[in-house]
């Protein structure tokens, strides 16, 4: 709120779905290909080629619906929203209109600390363009076809948005769940996901400003900086007394700053009308059964689960759900039973994750080790080896995929729990130390660290800590 | 005029060989002065469909259309060979994918003379919209016999080139009438099938609701015989419909076995002219002859039929028409910018009625006029397929006439609407999605052949080409 | 009367008509519209509309990939094409 004014947000979000093949054509639905490869002549709009609907979006349509609460449409229509475009083949868009697959759903999102509702207003099935690039010649702007057809889930909500925060918390919520049900890949950068910003600001208690809408925002760090931007200028041209605009805006990331796309002679006018190349979709409760079965666990109830079931910290509990891959790494690694859940989640979130980090790579690389990873954490959990050692062993597992048990032998790592040779080491740390001795004797904590520290060192790091403290405590103390 | 079934009999009894059947119609089609082809493939790329046609026949295993030269409509896309819609925007486009029904002909054995001329983008019922120039038909009226008459259209490049001898048979593509009024108008047999049949994957799309694909020849038999080929399931459209197919020969010859009803309506012929008048008697004699029972019928949406049609066709059209914009395929104008190309290219390409269309139907599809058109429309057309249905209680077939004139002077109506008026007895029927047949009846004042319309009931192609057959022997017009 | 704009309905096709032509067209779609105004004559009151003829369910495929043709065959009628693109002048967004 800036001078009293309320920022008001609604989304629409388009998320591409994960198919083999697109929407209504057999070709690749692929990432990266080489220019116009994956391309038909149903997706390049040859005359006389004709839509046939891909029953793999129906089922991702209907685990969508499930996750977000709609109302999942026995009946629905593809229409076409007619206009011109470079990238648009057809010269229209197959899209739904008056009857979307789904309707009023909703998804919760933290705010200021408590729970938020977004309602959803809808979400409905429909093609993606093309691309033009406008970079490889000063004169000319060359056209790939590829993206043409891939499938769309454009998820719209009502203006329940007030802050940058709650958009952002919204994204990561919605790509979170579209992953976890496999019907996204989530991947921002190439635009599996990308979010259309409905803007308006107005006093309180007063109705809904003229809003505009910024096109096509795929980063967080760029959604962050738009809503800024255009929240300002709006409340800059309204309080000069002037009038804002309903207008399409991008977003141009050089600059900082929202800009209005090419003005048009008249408003768009996209001319909807049902396809007549297609029939009506009619989903059975058959179907809406099936595909609820294959949903799987949501990251919400996971997180339930990793808290109130396994014990996990609530702040550890959500890292490792935050992504799909991290919690299914995870309860790979329990699911031996071999390990405490606890022992795993700490090791993941720490040394595992500063390694996949450093090496930019995914955790699924590291998948194949899992198994001696669990060794190596039982070996920790035993007290074989300890912490420190098993730390430097991850590394040794995780880059040459060494064996940890044959590893700590080999290099004789074992912790040293043995008493006697213990009570040896821990006489002679304390030999000279006269000092120190009544330190600790009249109270100074600090100086127990600094004997175990000392004896750790006289066993390169083997010794057990625990037992070494112990006996400290026991001989100083007499 | 020799049928597919005896021509088939002379190719397998040596009495010809293909090569000299493809000759003899190339030659012909070659030399014919009336433009009913816009492209005629050249015979070297025919070679080896000619050999391996005459191979089947020399091991006796020929197919169904075996070595027969047809004409097709230039609105099937053509593997390789020019496919124009009779229109400057598709030139120069040449497919790279055979239609549906093109390629289930070639699978039969059918052999391909050319494309035949239609009206540009089948918009038009007098063959003169083409961007090629009009097609003359080769009836002339007795009194004026050196006027240009028109074979109507939109498939009037295949009724022509069928009514000339020029081809076997042609395959053409019915939206309002397009089949059947040029087949009324050149004296030739025309049937459309219910809308489903033929799949409409690779053909030029005008109005994809009501789009249908169907033979136009000699005689109701031959039609059968194409039908037989291009009716067929494809999971490529979505419209497809899947039931089995009859075969469409099978009862050509036979009576019905049960007391069968033709309606004729009589709201049809309120306005019509004795000519036409003439000829619907004139099969009332017959169906008694043949003891079939004729009853009047009535419709109540008869009069609202062709404007429910022409929102509905030229809002689809508006919609199929805007993949030509000269950046993939066909005509580029020039333009500076890409705004230009879309507009220049649109502008010079598309001819006057194409363009009305595209006009008509962006308007009633635009915001504050959907309703009170388009969705209008829509609404009515539920009440037409209704009014179908209500008559198809009490009756087995519908008898009307299939035009409301006879052939017309090339040149002569430039009113659109009174164009429009051409459709009106065939329009409800495809707004209906029912089969119809239109065959030749008689001569009219002026010696210029009229056809009788025949409507089946949803997916009745079996039994309307039985009562057509048995007309057509009683009316003798080949004779 | 109808109130046709006969300029914004080219504009939204694509058509560029000129002044002449843009008079013409409105009297034809004027014309047109008047002729086709014998609907409102027909109480449609509770009719549903009737996209296709055949109401049934649309026909699904199998979501698997098949590929027919080569870049080659799809750009092979492009009036312009560079490095496998469709060339066109420079798009300004
Ligand atoms: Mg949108
Ligand atoms: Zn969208």
């Amino acid at each position: 709120m800036i001078n009293d004014w309320e920022i008001v947000m609604g989304l629409e979000v388009h998320a591409q779905l994960k198919t083999e093949s697109k929407l209504f054509s057999s070709s690749p639905n692929q990432f990266g290909s080489d220019p116009n490869n994956n391309v038909n002549y149903i997706d390049a709009g040859m005359p006389g080629m004709l839509p046939v609907m891909n029953s793999g979006c129906i089922d991702k349509a209907i685990k969508t619906g499930f996750a977000l609460n709609f109302k999942i449409n026995p009946y629905s229509v593809f229409e076409r929203k007619n206009y011109f475009y470079a990238d648009l083949p057809q010269g229209y868009q197959i899209s739904q209109f008056e009857y979307p697959i789904l309707t009023e759903g909703f998804v919760e999102i933290e705010s200021e600390n408590s729970l938020k509702k977004i309602r959803l207003e809808r979400a409905h099935l429909e093609q993606d363009a093309g691309k033009s690039i406008h970079d490889i010649d000063p004169k000319y702007s060359f056209i790939d076809l590829n993206r043409v057809g891939t499938p769309l889930l454009e998820i719209v909500s009502y203006p329940d948005f007030s802050s940058a925060d709650e958009v952002i918390n919204y994204l990561t919520n919605l790509r979170q769940i579209l992953m976890y049900i496999d019907v996204c890949d989530g991947n921002m950068q190439e635009g599996s996901l990308r979010a259309d910003i409905n803007l308006s600001v107005k006093k309180p208690n007063s109705k809904l400003g003229t809003r505009c809408e910024i096109k096509n925002m795929n980063s967080f760090k760029f959604i962050r900086q738009a809503i800024e931007y255009e929240s300002k200028r709006q409340i800059e041209v309204l309080e000069s007394g002037n009038k804002i605009e309903q207008n399409t805006l991008l977003f141009d990331t050089s600059t900082g700053e929202t800009r209005p796309m090419r003005s048009k002679e008249f408003a768009h006018d996209y001319r909807y009308f049902p396809d007549p190349d297609l029939l009506p979709i009619n989903i059975s409760q058959d179907q809406i059964e099936k595909a609820k079965m294959k949903i799987g666990e949501l990251p919400n109830q996971k997180l339930t689960k990793f808290i109130d079931d396994l014990g996990l910290e609530k702040d550890i509990a959500k890292i490792i759900i935050s992504e799909k891959q991290y919690a299914e790494f995870f309860e790979g690694l329990i699911s031996t039973k071999l390990i405490k859940a606890k022992t795993a989640a700490s090791w993941l979130v720490g040394d595992i994750f500063s390694f996949i980090k450093d090496k930019n790579i995914q955790i699924n690389e590291i998948l194949n080790k899992s198994q001696k990873i669990i060794e190596l954490l039982q070996l920790v959990e035993k007290g074989t080896i300890s912490s420190k050692v098993g730390k430097d062993i991850l590394i040794e597992v995780l880059e040459k995929n060494k064996d940890p048990g044959l590893l700590v032998k080999e290099l004789g790592l074992e912790q040293v729990s043995d008493n006697e040779e213990l009570e040896k080491i821990v006489d002679e740390s304390l030999s000279g130390e006269e000092e120190n001795i009544q330190k600790f004797q009249s109270g100074s904590d600090r100086v127990l660290g600094y004997f175990v520290g000392k004896c750790l060192k006289a066993t390169k790091g083997k010794g057990n800590p625990k037992i070494i403290s112990d006996l400290l405590i026991k001989k100083i103390k007499k | 005029m020799l049928s597919i079934r005896e021509l088939k009999k002379k190719l397998s009894e040596k009495k010809i060989s293909v090569s000299e059947l493809f000759d003899e119609f190339y030659k012909k089609a070659k030399d014919s002065q009336l433009n009913s082809f816009n492209y005629l493939i050249d015979p070297e790329k025919n070679k080896h469909l000619i050999n391996e046609s005459q191979l089947r026949y020399n091991n006796k295993k020929e197919e169904l259309l075996d070595g027969i030269p047809l004409g097709i409509k230039d609105l099937f896309c053509t593997k390789g060979i020019p496919t124009t819609a009779s229109s400057k925007i598709l030139e120069n486009f040449i497919p790279q994918y055979e239609s549906f029904v093109t390629a289930s002909l070639l699978n039969d054995g059918a052999i391909f003379l050319g494309k035949n001329n239609c009206d540009e983008f089948a918009m038009g019922s007098s063959n003169e919209t083409s961007f090629f120039g009009p097609v003359i038909n080769p009836w002339k009226d007795s009194n004026k016999t050196n006027e240009n008459l028109v074979p109507g259209g939109s498939s009037g490049g295949s009724a022509s080139a069928v009514a000339e001898g020029i081809c076997v048979a042609s395959i053409g593509t019915d939206t309002g009438g397009s089949i059947r009024q040029p087949a009324s108008l050149c004296g030739v047999v025309g049937l459309k099938p219910t809308f489903g049949s033929c799949s409409r994957w690779g053909v030029v799309a005008f109005a994809s609701s009501l789009d249908q694909a169907g033979p136009i020849t000699n005689s109701v038999e031959d039609a059968a015989f194409i039908l037989n080929s291009i009716s067929g399931y494809d999971k490529n459209d979505s419209t497809s419909s899947d039931h089995k197919r009859d075969n469409y020969l099978e009862n050509i010859d036979k009576k019905f076995d049960n007391k069968i009803t033709v309606g004729i309506p009589s709201d049809y012929l309120k306005d019509v002219n004795s000519d036409i008048a003439e000829q619907i008697d004139l099969a009332k004699k017959h169906l008694a002859k043949l003891n079939i029972n004729v009853i009047d019928v009535e419709f109540t949406t008869t009069e609202y039929a062709l404007s429910t049609y022409y929102i509905l066709a030229p809002a689809e059209a508006s919609s199929n028409l805007a993949r030509y914009d000269g950046i993939r395929y066909g005509y580029r104008a020039q333009g500076e910018t890409l705004d230009d190309i879309y507009i220049n290219t649109r502008t010079e390409g598309f001819g006057e009625e194409v363009t009305r269309r595209i006009l008509i139907g962006t308007y009633v599809l635009s915001a504050g006029y959907y309703d009170a058109y388009y969705r209008k429309a829509q609404k009515v057309r539920r009440l037409i397929k209704e009014d179908f249905q209500r008559i198809y209680r009490d009756v087995d077939f519908i008898l009307t006439p299939t035009a409301p004139n006879e052939a017309f002077k090339v040149g002569e109506k430039l009113d659109p609407i009174t164009m429009y008026m051409n459709d009106i007895f065939t329009v409800p029927t495809s707004l209906a999605g029912l089969p119809a047949i239109s065959i030749p009846s008689g001569l009219s004042k002026n010696n210029l052949p009229l056809g009788i319309q025949l409507i089946g009931n949803y997916f009745q192609e079996q039994s309307l080409i039985q009562l057509a057959s048995l007309l057509e022997k009683e009316l003798k017009f080949n004779d | 009367m109808t109130d046709i704009n006969i300029k914004k309905v080219s504009y939204l096709a694509k058509l560029k008509l000129n002044d002449e032509k843009a008079t013409k067209y409105e009297k034809s779609l004027s014309e047109i519209i008047n002729w086709v105004d014998n609907l409102k004559k027909l109480d449609t009151e509770g009719t549903k509309p009737l996209h296709n003829i055949t109401e049934k369910n649309t026909n699904l495929r199998e979501d698997t990939v098949k590929k027919n043709n080569s870049t080659e065959e799809i750009l092979s009628n492009a009036p312009e094409k560079a490095q496998n693109f469709f060339r066109v002048p420079k798009v300004v967004e």
